[in-house]
Formats: structure tokens, C-alpha cells, sequence
């Protein structure tokens, strides 16, 4: 196998009853992010590149070394890989300052340690024990600490969860310079993996159900789970010309043919409500009931229950006008145009 | 009730002073000096303190990987182990000697072993009274440092798990993050196991005998001037309960809560 300077991972393990399964490459330079539900396995991932779970299947090699093989019998304890991990509490070592937090590592120079005090405005924290910092202030120790052996590869596990603006700022700068290593974050929050993230790659279940950039994955969504991320309803259907069946049956018209199975994408705002049955150009149209209203800043995002169980997003005006309840029944259209079909 | 409650309460008080106040008042504080310096005393002393500073780094050396197999592995019979852990301060100090002189004994189930292969006697020598001394002192470091290790199992195993990201070789690990996290539970255990070493008397009579100079601690001295010359076993008392407080007062932290 290839590998590649910054982390190769072609593996599976097992995790109680979670079956991981990843294919993963991740450049030096590079941030991948890991977008996945609670317990899609994210953590577990992590655990497995710094050597606190082992393969079952596979291989992980890192920097360019075989860390983990289990056909060939290689398993590297954790200390001999070069990793630096930032657990979600942080694990600060709460009987060290913070200067020989960032210091621990055998590994770590002083230069490089005064260095990322400094980058990471620590420098004033150096003597403080770890309870006596801030959220955020810990975050940065935990990620200089993590930095200061120089590692291939920098996990992050759900990174900027809680923090103050100047921490987000700080850590931010450090993760962009061009002296970063390969990164990997985990996390469930889409606006934080847009913005640190060169790729995504979405964790379902354990398994990959998508790769791509942020742009790829927001335009087009393979499942349920990455379209919700983005907002927009995704439907599986199968299209034989303009015409898509959904796995409830429910025919759904297109405006350009397709055909074989596909990934329907429905903007929110693109499903129009009405008191009656509308008419006019190409449209799809259905009755509905109401499941949930949601407030979503200035709109309310109409949950609905029907042949083709999508979310609408209307104004707070319209659900007045509306009468909407949880219950009501209520016609949804959506035209032609506005459903993207995407190969699935 | 609660006035019933504190009467009671005050009366325990009592019980627990009552001792100390009496002991104190009967002193015989100008003979005093004289009476710590002799050669019974100064013996007696000697021999306490090898017996229990000996003991204290046995039940070191062997009671913490035993309180770590308890409390950081998952092995079977871990609660067999457990019990057997605790029974030395359950049972009575004179049964444990007598148990032991027939284990250990010339005649012994181990002992005649040691005696035909190595030469090794442990009764009525002073290693005997030491294999007394770090029965009864062993339960109390155990239990100690095993619960502490187990309320911080996860802790612990996060931890160590982060300074092996950082490069660092499990004997690295040990020595800069897992000692440290233990050191409070396993000084108060030490404390708390010298201190029953030291005030040991059942076990060690039984097992390692009343032999001036070699076998005869402070208490079995304190116990046999009883009965000849009382100011002597106050002022053995005396040196014990300086000795008490020392170690209360090293702790103070830990039992002396000051909230």
C-alpha cells in the first residue's frame, strides 16, 4: 500500500457493538474534519490512530511508518507513534503548571514549547495549575501540549465546543500556519468543520458515507444525516425519465430526466404551504400533517409527515396565516425546478 | 431529641479523652527524663522502630501491586483476595499470631522448610515480629491506596493515556503521572499502617515472643512494667502517644478536616 506522509488509514475495529470502518488519507498541511451523529464512531477513530484501540483489519500507517498491521503482526504502542491528541475534557495533567503541561513530552524542546506559550497567548498562564484556568485557556494548553512533540498528525476531538471568541481566534491562527501537521477533527457541528476543514468526511454507524469538500458535501448530500447538517431534505428515490419514485412510492416530478437511483435535494424554503390544493405549472404536490414547528431565527421550520416527509421553512407570518398546528393537515408543493437530482 | 442526641454525643467525647486526661495527670513528669533514658526504654524504643519503619516498607514494597491488581485489573477472584485483605483487621491480633506460629513455625506448614532448607527461624527473632507487625499493618495501606486507585480508575486510565500520546514510556508514566495522583492515599495508608505496626502487641507476643532487646516492642514492654513499676509503663505510654500525634497531626489534612 501507498502511504502517505501524514496518516494512511485502510482499516476496521470492532468497538462493543460498533463495527469502524474507515478509509482515510490525510496530507501533511491537511485538515480532514469527521462529521458524524453521537455514536457514529468518531472518538473511536481517534483512539484508534494514537494507539488506544487497535485494528482488526487493516493498516495504519503514520509519518510513513506502519504503526498498526495486524496481518503482519505490527502494533506500535502509543508512546512510540508520533501523535499529539486532544481529547473533548482536555485531560490536563492536574498535578503540573501549565509550561510543563505543554512541556511533558520527552519529545518536546523548550524552544518549541516557549514558542507555542507564546502563539497560543499562554506565556502570563505559565505557572497556573490547570483548575485554574478558563475553558477556553485549558483548550490552548491541551492543543500546545499536543504540539509540542511535533507530531505527524494533531487530533481533535470536538475542538472548539465552548470556547470564547479570542481562544477561537488563537487557535485558529495556530491550526492555519503552515507549519500545522495532518489534522484530524471530530466533531458534530458542521459550522466548525466549514471552517477549519479542507475536506469532509462524514461517519455514520461507523462507516463513510461521504467524502468530499464542504462545498461538495453541502451542494450535494449523500444521506439523510449530511443533507440535515446542510438544512436540506434528501430523498432516495429511483428516476426513469422525469419521473422519481421514493422509497415510500411517492412520484415525485423532475425537471430534467434521469435515470437508475437517485439523491433527491430539497431546499426547505423551495416547499410551498397552502390552505388548499394550488395549481398550476409543473409541480409536485401532496397533503400533509404538521409533525413539529421549529423556530429557526426569523423562520419556523414546518416538520411534515406525508408521502414525502420533507421540512419546510416558512414565516412566522405564514404559520399564522396558515392556522398550522401539530396535527394540521395542510398541501405542500414544490416545483419541478427547485428538486436537484444527484446520482446516488 | 436532639438534645438526647448531643448528651450522648458529649458522653463519647468523654470516653475518648477520658483516657489521655488520666494518663497525663498521673505523669510522672520529674522522674521523667530519667526513666525515657534508661536501657529497657531506649531497647524497647529500638526495637519498635526497626520492627515498624521495617514493616511500613514491606507493606510498601508489596501492598501497593496488590492494591493495584485489586483495584486497577480485572482479574477473577479479586474478591476472595479482597476479604482475605481485610481479615487481619477483623481478626482478633492473638489469633493471627497463633496462626502464624503454626505457618511459620518451627513445626510450621512453610516454616519447616525455611528451617531445614535456608536455616531461616522467624519465631522469637526479631524478623518474626516483623512478619507479625506487617500482618496486622498490611490490610490498613491496601485498602487505602486500592480505593483511591479505584475512584480514580478512569481518571487514571485517561491520563496515562495522554502522556503515552505525548512520547512518554509506560515506566515515564508511572513515576510522573500515576505516583503523583496516588502519593496522598499512599502516604495516609503508610501513615496509618506504621501507626497499627508500632502499637502492635497480640500477634507479635504470640508469634515473636517478650525478649528484651530483641523481640520486646514498646507496648509488650508498657504491658510487663505495668505490673512492676507503673511510672515506667506511663512514661512507655507517653513516648506512644507523641508518637500518635505525630501522625495525626502529618495527616491533619486528611482526617482533621477544617470545614
Amino acid at each position: 500500500m501507498n502511504t502517505s506522509p501524514g496518516v494512511s488509514l485502510a482499516g476496521s475495529a470492532r468497538i462493543g457493538e460498533l463495527i469502524l470502518d474507515v478509509d482515510l488519507v490525510i496530507e501533511p498541511g491537511e485538515t480532514v474534519a469527521v462529521l458524524g451523529p453521537n455514536g457514529a464512531g468518531k472518538t473511536s477513530l481517534l483512539r484508534l490512530v494514537v494507539g488506544l484501540l487497535t485494528l482488526e483489519d487493516g493498516t495504519l500507517a503514520i509519518g510513513g511508518t506502519m504503526v498498526d498491521e495486524p496481518g503482519a503482526g505490527t502494533f506500535l504502542a502509543p508512546h512510540l507513534r508520533r501523535v499529539g491528541w486532544v481529547p473533548q475534557d482536555r485531560l490536563l495533567f492536574p498535578h503540573l503548571s501549565v509550561a510543563a503541561n505543554v512541556g511533558f513530552g520527552p519529545g518536546a524542546d523548550a524552544d518549541r514549547v516557549a514558542g507555542l506559550l507564546d502563539a497560543l497567548g499562554l506565556a502570563g498562564l505559565a505557572d497556573r495549575r490547570p483548575d485554574e484556568c478558563s475553558g477556553g485557556q485549558a483548550q490552548r494548553v491541551a492543543i500546545a501540549r499536543a504540539l509540542a512533540t511535533d507530531p505527524v498528525v494533531l487530533l481533535l476531538d470536538e475542538p472548539s465546543a465552548a470556547l470564547d471568541v479570542e481562544s477561537r481566534h488563537l487557535i485558529n491562527g495556530v491550526l492555519a500556519a503552515d507549519t500545522a501537521p495532518a489534522t484530524l477533527l471530530v466533531t458534530h457541528d458542521p459550522v466548525e468543520a466549514a471552517t477549519l476543514a479542507d475536506r469532509l468526511v462524514i461517519l455514520e454507524g461507523g462507516a463513510v458515507t461521504q467524502a468530499g469538500s464542504p462545498t461538495e458535501v453541502r451542494s450535494r448530500p449523500r444521506t439523510r444525516y449530511a443533507a440535515s447538517l446542510a438544512g436540506l431534505n434528501l430523498l432516495e428515490a429511483t428516476a426513469s425519465g422525469t419521473v422519481a419514485v421514493t422509497t415510500l412510492g411517492t412520484h415525485v416530478v423532475l425537471a430534467e430526466p434521469a435515470d437508475g437511483p437517485v439523491h433527491l435535494v430539497v431546499p426547505p424554503t423551495a416547499v410551498a404551504l397552502h390552505r388548499s390544493a394550488p395549481d398550476g405549472s409543473p409541480r409536485n404536490v401532496w397533503q400533509a400533517t404538521v409533525a413539529d414547528l421549529q423556530p429557526a431565527f426569523e423562520r419556523v421550520r414546518v416538520v411534515l409527515d406525508g408521502p414525502l416527509p420533507v421540512v419546510a421553512e416558512v414565516t412566522p407570518a405564514a404559520v399564522e396565516g396558515l392556522g398550522l398546528r401539530i396535527g394540521s393537515e395542510v398541501w405542500a408543493a414544490v416545483k419541478a425546478t427547485e428538486v436537484a437530482c444527484h446520482p446516488a | 431529641m436532639r438534645r438526647l442526641l448531643l448528651t450522648l454525643a458529649g458522653l463519647a467525647v468523654f470516653l475518648l479523652a477520658l483516657p489521655i486526661v488520666g494518663l497525663l495527670q498521673r505523669m510522672p513528669w520529674t522522674s521523667l527524663p530519667e526513666l525515657l533514658a534508661d536501657d529497657v526504654t531506649l531497647d524497647a524504643l529500638r526495637v519498635s522502630l526497626v520492627v515498624s519503619l521495617v514493616a511500613a516498607v514491606v507493606v510498601l514494597v508489596l501492598g501497593t501491586p496488590l492494591a493495584w491488581a485489586l483495584g486497577r485489573t480485572d482479574l477473577p477472584g479479586r474478591r476472595i483476595v479482597r476479604a482475605l485483605v481485610v481479615l487481619p483487621m477483623v481478626l482478633p491480633p492473638v489469633v493471627g499470631g497463633t496462626a502464624l506460629l503454626f505457618a511459620l513455625g518451627r513445626r510450621g506448614l512453610v516454616g519447616q522448610w525455611l528451617d531445614r532448607w535456608f536455616g531461616i527461624t522467624l519465631p522469637f527473632t526479631l524478623t518474626g515480629a516483623i512478619v507479625a507487625a506487617t500482618f496486622v499493618a498490611l490490610p490498613f495501606y491496601v485498602i487505602a491506596v486500592e480505593g483511591a486507585l479505584r475512584s480514580a480508575r478512569r481518571e487514571l486510565d485517561d491520563l496515562e493515556g495522554i502522556a503515552a500520546t505525548l512520547g512518554a514510556p509506560p515506566f515515564t508514566v508511572l513515576r510522573r503521572i500515576t505516583l503523583p495522583r496516588l502519593l496522598p492515599a499512599m502516604g495516609a495508608g503508610l501513615a496509618l499502617a506504621w501507626a497499627r505496626a508500632l502499637g502492635e502487641f497480640g500477634a507479635t507476643i504470640t508469634f515473636a515472643g517478650n525478649l528484651p532487646g530483641r523481640t520486646q516492642t514498646l507496648p509488650l514492654a508498657t504491658f510487663l512494667a505495668l505490673q512492676s513499676e507503673p511510672e515506667r509503663a506511663m512514661a512507655l505510654s507517653l513516648v506512644m502517644l507523641v508518637v500518635a500525634l505525630a501522625v495525626l497531626l502529618s495527616m491533619r489534612d486528611r482526617w482533621l478536616p477544617s470545614r
